[in-house]
């Protein structure tokens, strides 16, 4: 893996590189959801972009279907000129061997606010809690790091900013740190 | 390693020893000599050997030591120096410093460190007094909402019965405080009032890690004391005496450990729980519940409660010497009366040169007492070494482990002690009008 | 194929849900300043002594690193991305050195794999050294705080000798390493890292087969199997609990793949099998130096030469490796300008911190200490 010749990284070069395993893990996603986009396959490297709507279906079948039963991160990535906040949520496997190093990264977006209120505004997801408990601590994260409210998540409180911040969520690109 | 003193001088020595012989000498022909007269005209003086004593001889007595010598033997045999200085307090507190310091020595050489070392220049010995001016110049921080009469009472009570307790131990034959024939009994009553101040100091501080601290100091004081107490049973069976000074007396041939040893064992167990330390130190439990009920003590409070739990330590310890290892009984390694010749001659020190006359009233302590403190401080230090020991080797236990431990099998074990004493008592083997 | 992990029916996990509990339970604030909660606090609601409700509150040294990497580029990201976890730097730095290296699409110098593989191994004993003191003095064994402290003073000078820096090494940058080794270094290492393993197994004796801390820690914080998988703990928490995972075998970055070692593993899921999976992972570290030392090309560059603020690809990467605590993961997300246009640090303290409500609810609070530090938990890593 690490002596990849990644200068030559493009999507369409790449997927050749990649396993027939990999091929079939996301050649099964995509024939099982219509409205899915494979947005590359890398070696050991899926991406898969979903609308928020199918998420719980999607990440139900990746748990079931295809064995992957931990999320490892999640991370929001701010997209202010589409208006948009992306969630990747990095999926893996410890029960089945062959899947040891494969990683889905599964991401979907909802939309963003200019003025954002967390939890009182349209950035809301579904949260993947009663799918993958281990994504809690995560969400919570995300939460108070780029406003993404989980809905149906029974926790959504603070976890590292302090209990007494009121500017806007830190990760957002609009929140500029000072002096830069 | 840094130079401890870097400018060092001979000559700044030498002026420094002058200049303070010089003050000294000056502040007492000042000070120090009128004082001692107007006292002297005040205070009632002694009957020693069918006279009584003026200022003048007094005044006599202090230019030559062999004059003093019947006011100094006078002393030594009133209360107040018993419990001041001998057997009592001072006697006490010494051994609890240098119980601390070989602790802390110790315990740094077990575990690859030097412990103290630059305090005092060699190996450092006046750490623990650099640590007691620290303490003393903190500052006495109250919590808000204390109970404060109760918190001030704290730590002067558990220094207190920590003094009491220390006063019932016979440490040579006829030193000893409180020589009273419940001596055991009251010991186990001093022991009592223990559990009592911790659990005062939890709830007179209003805070919860302190109030947790004091109900486990409670809990486990509790249950250990009763296998403590039965452990001491059965040689109070077999002596027929509660008289701590008896019970020594009892073991001028052996020493009862050799007939209880697991009354011993149980005793000592019992021992480090009450003196809550590691691994019982679970009122204290630092990563548990911060300092337990010491935690909002401050300053010469939390000096005290230590002083108190390290005098606590060595009356323990003394009362293992007492009960098992037969306190102050020991082959004699301190002549115990001079020669005849050396009455009456005096010692030779050099032949032909200086001949030291005898002085009447020398020795100052009886042959007797010096060997008997010897053996008695001797034995005393191998069982501290024993308590102190496993501070390096385990962890913590957990609370309910612990009360397993007090309930379960102590007091199982005390009762298989008490029955082999009566076994002895009834085969007839030892005890009142036994074989040996 | 069905998970086996996952039953149909929907259950939660203990520990997990907020409870509501009556007033008469006394709440203990364990920390930020309790000598037995490091940074971070424990809001722990008690039943007498059986702890009824647990939640962690860390974000006490929060400083943004996810943040501070969008305005760096990625050479000048080097020095502040170790500042998480400074007793592990090593191993912080390797994803994202991996992880740049895709997306600027470097091949690294034989001999700078072996020296990261090294260094790597170096900081993991440093760091498990340091984790097994507190987890000494948390169970009130002072000999246990004293020991490790100490012996891990001969591979700090070891990396002292290679890097510079006793702590803070930032020896790894995109491209290799940072400098070479000086020319002795393979001797001394060498003596070093044999006396340092003599030493580990005397830790056996003094803290592993101590009665009393058996008695303390078997049987309690036990996480089964299925819950490890399910609650996404990784690295000793996840092998403690009969979990075979190392991404050092699983998914071998370097020059794992050539050197020769074992993942140790243990079943029972207690806190005593948490608490001695790093230190057998000790002895693998040993191994590992030992058997790279024998490997290593003894000449060569070690550092491929960039340009002064070099681009990534308009893409991104996820890349992890095997730390100390175990997977630490990088998510790189590049659009074509020096910085990194997102960087995800996704650190194991923070996966494991979700078992620790698991654990605490329902046990003894004596058993506080024994359960929260065997989670291998680091709570400035956690914050980032």
């Amino acid at each position: 893996m690490s002596s990849t010749d990644s200068t030559e990284i493009a999507k369409t070069d790449d997927s050749s590189l990649a396993s027939d395993l990999d091929k079939s893990l996301s050649d099964s996603i995509s024939k099982k959801f219509s409205n899915v986009e494979i947005a590359y396959v890398k070696p050991d490297r899926i991406r898969v972009n979903v609308k928020k709507e199918d998420i719980i279906d999607v990440v139900s079948f990746i748990r079931d279907e295809l064995n992957f039963d931990h999320a490892e991160s999640v991370s929001g990535v701010d997209y202010p000129e589409d208006k948009q906040i992306e969630v990747v949520y990095h999926l893996g496997s410890y029960t089945d061997t062959s899947l040891d190093k494969k990683i889905i990264a599964l991401a979907t977006r909802t939309s963003r606010e200019d003025d954002p209120r967390p939890g009182n505004d349209n950035t809301i997801l579904p949260s993947l809690r009663d799918v993958f408990p281990s994504v809690s601590f995560h969400e919570r994260e995300c939460f108070e790091m780029l406003g993404v409210y989980f809905d149906g998540h029974p926790d959504n409180r603070r976890l590292l900013l302090p209990e007494d911040w009121a500017d806007m969520p830190p990760l957002r690109k609009d929140f500029r740190i000072k002096g830069r | 390693m840094s130079v401890i003193a870097p400018k060092f001088r001979l000559g700044y020595l030498v002026k420094g020893i002058t200049d303070n012989i010089f003050w000294i000498i000056v502040l007492l022909t000042l000070i120090g000599i009128p004082v001692v007269q107007i006292v002297l005209i005040y205070i009632d003086f002694p009957v020693i050997d069918g006279e009584i004593w003026n200022p003048f001889r007094v005044f006599d007595a202090m230019t030559h030591p062999e004059r003093a010598l019947p006011l100094v033997k006078n002393f030594m045999q009133t209360d107040l120096f018993k419990v001041v200085a001998f057997p009592g307090f001072g006697f006490a507190a010494l051994i609890a410093a240098a119980v601390i310091f070989v602790e802390r020595k110790m315990l740094a050489k077990l575990q690859l460190r030097v412990g103290p070392f630059y305090c005092g220049k060699v190996e450092g010995i006046l750490q623990l007094m650099g640590d007691g001016l620290k303490l003393i110049s903190k500052e006495i921080i109250i919590p808000a909402k204390a109970d404060k009469p109760l918190f001030w009472a704290v730590p002067v009570l558990f220094a207190a019965t920590a003094g009491a307790f220390v006063a019932l131990i016979p440490v040579a034959p006829g030193w000893v405080v409180a020589d009273i024939d419940l001596g055991l009994l009251a010991v186990f009553a001093v022991i009592g009032f223990f559990p009592i101040i911790t659990i005062l100091a939890g709830w007179s501080s209003n805070s919860k890690f302190p109030f947790i601290g004091g109900i486990r100091a409670l809990y486990q004081m509790v249950s250990f004391e009763i296998p403590l107490i039965l452990s001491l049973l059965g040689i109070v069976m077999l002596t027929g005496t509660l008289n701590l000074s008896e019970i020594v007396e009892s073991q001028s041939f052996f020493p009862w450990i050799v007939f209880m040893p697991i009354g011993a064992v149980v005793f000592f167990i019992c021992i480090l729980a009450e003196l809550e330390r590691i691994p019982f130190d679970l009122p204290e439990a630092e990563s548990e519940i911060v300092a337990g009920w010491l935690t909002e003590l401050s300053g010469m409070m939390y000096g005290l409660v230590q002083l108190g739990s390290y005098l606590k330590l060595y009356a323990f310890a003394a009362l293992f010497v007492v009960m098992f290892l037969g306190g102050w009984n020991g082959p004699s390694i301190f002549p115990m009366e001079p020669m005849a010749e050396v009455i009456t001659d005096g010692i030779v020190i050099m032949p032909d040169a200086l001949v030291v006359k005898d002085i009447p009233g020398l020795p100052l302590f009886a042959g007797e007492m010096i060997n008997g403190t010897i053996w008695f401080i001797l034995k005393t230090a191998a069982v501290i070494f024993f308590i102190l020991l496993p501070r390096g080797v385990f962890p913590r236990i957990r609370i309910d482990l612990l009360l397993k431990i007090g309930w379960y099998k102590l007091i199982v074990l005390a009762f298989v002690n008490i029955f082999i004493a009566l076994a002895l008592v009834y085969g007839g083997i030892i005890g009142p009008g036994g074989i040996i | 194929m069905s998970n086996q992990v996952y039953p149909k029916d929907k259950e939660i996990l203990p520990g997990l849900q907020i409870e509501k509990v009556d007033d008469r339970i006394m709440t203990l604030n364990v920390g930020p300043q309790h000598p037995g909660s490091g940074h971070m606090r424990i809001i722990i609601k008690v039943d007498g002594d059986y702890i009824v409700h647990t939640d962690p509150d860390p974000g006490y040294v929060h400083r943004g690193e996810e943040k501070m990497a969008e305005y760096r580029n990625y050479i000048t990201n080097i020095p502040h991305l170790e500042r998480p976890v400074i007793h592990d730097s090593c191993n912080i730095l390797y994803p994202y050195c991996l992880g740049v290296e895709e997306l600027l699409g470097l091949e690294v110098p034989e001999r700078a794999k072996y020296l990261r593989v090294i260094a790597a191994e170096l900081n993991r004993c440093v760091y498990i050294e340091y984790w097994l003191a507190i987890y000494g003095i948390f169970l009130g064994h002072s000999t246990m705080f004293m020991w490790p402290v100490g012996d891990r003073e001969l591979l700090i000078d070891l990396l002292d000798k290679m890097t510079g820096a006793r702590v803070t090494h930032a020896y790894f940058v995109p491209g290799g390493v940072r400098n070479d080794v000086p020319p002795n270094f393979e001797d001394v290492c060498l003596r070093q890292v044999n006396y340092f393993e003599k030493r580990l197994k005397e830790y056996a004796d003094v803290f592993y087969d101590n009665p009393i801390l058996i008695s303390r820690t078997k049987d309690t914080g036990v996480l089964s199997r299925e819950d490890a998988i399910k609650l996404g703990t990784t690295g000793s928490v996840l092998r403690a609990s009969g979990v075979d995972f190392d991404i050092r075998k699983k998914e071998p970055y370097d020059v794992y793949e050539e050197l020769d070692f074992q993942t140790s593993v243990l079943k029972e899921g207690d806190s005593y099998a948490r608490s001695k999976i790093p230190w057998l992972d000790m002895f693998e570290s040993c191994k590992i130096i030992r058997n790279a030392l024998k490997k290593m090309p003894k000449s060569g560059s070690v550092r491929v030469k960039l340009k002064p603020k070099p681009k990534g690809e308009d893409t991104e990467v996820y890349r992890r490796v095997e730390s100390g605590r175990g997977a630490l993961g990088m998510h790189i997300v590049s659009r074509g300008t020096p910085q990194p246009y997102r960087l995800k640090i996704s650190v194991p303290s923070f996966r494991n911190l979700i078992a620790m409500p698991h654990l605490l609810t329902g046990e003894k609070l004596g058993n506080m200490p024994a359960v929260y530090w065997s989670l291998n938990y680091w709570p400035v890593e956690a914050d980032r």
